[in-house]
């Protein structure tokens, strides 16, 4: 990234992969809560029924497809905002 | 030292770090903002399917499309209020 050196990289690089790691436990415990809220309403017993287990599992697959797409958009978007920016300051 | 312009202080290697990082926390924030809040707009919560159906996902584009226009729209008019606001209170001298 911008001008920093080889050294600064490299911190910079296990900085960020210390954070991939915390953040992928966010998006697993996000996914958890989120598919748990929307699936599981019946305590009448203690196991997944049949039905919350399909539906966790549609719940997942759903999940990480609107991450994929929204994350493309998101890069796209990132980036025509940022060249839009360093236009307007030179 | 540096009394006249910034930067005439070299910024440490910790600094110049931590300025990257803060930038690249900003735009993760952004994106989970993003993605939650367009899911909830868009994704039917009942999860009969497991696919994305076509109408989600075109809403899932528009969502986000819109939500960088509203983030962009909301910065500029708040960075325009503040310079009517620093214009009209004044302070002597050159703008600091």
């Amino acid at each position: 990234m911008d001008n920093l050196t080889k050294s600064e990289q490299q911190e910079l690089e296990t900085r960020l992969q210390k954070r991939q790691v915390k953040e992928f436990m966010t998006l697993f415990g996000g996914l958890v809560d989120n598919c748990f809220t929307a699936c599981v309403d019946d305590f009448t017993s203690k196991a997944l029924s049949g039905r919350e287990n399909g539906c966790i599992s549609r719940c997942v697959i759903k999940s990480m497809a609107t991450q994929t797409r929204l994350s493309e958009r998101f890069a796209e978007l990132n980036q025509s905002m940022t060249a839009e920016m360093q236009n307007k300051r030179f | 030292m540096s009394m006249f312009g910034f930067g005439a202080r070299q910024p440490t290697s910790a600094e110049k770090i931590a300025a990257v990082e803060n930038e690249l926390k900003m735009i993760a924030t952004m994106h989970a903002r993003m993605t939650k809040i367009c899911s909830q707009k868009c994704i039917d919560a009942t999860y009969r399917e497991g696919d994305l159906a076509k109408g989600e996902a075109v809403c899932l584009d528009r969502c986000s499309a819109k939500f960088f226009e509203a983030h962009q729209k909301i910065s500029d008019q708040l960075q325009s209020q503040s310079q009517a606001m620093a214009g009209a209170g004044g302070g002597g001298g050159f703008g600091i």
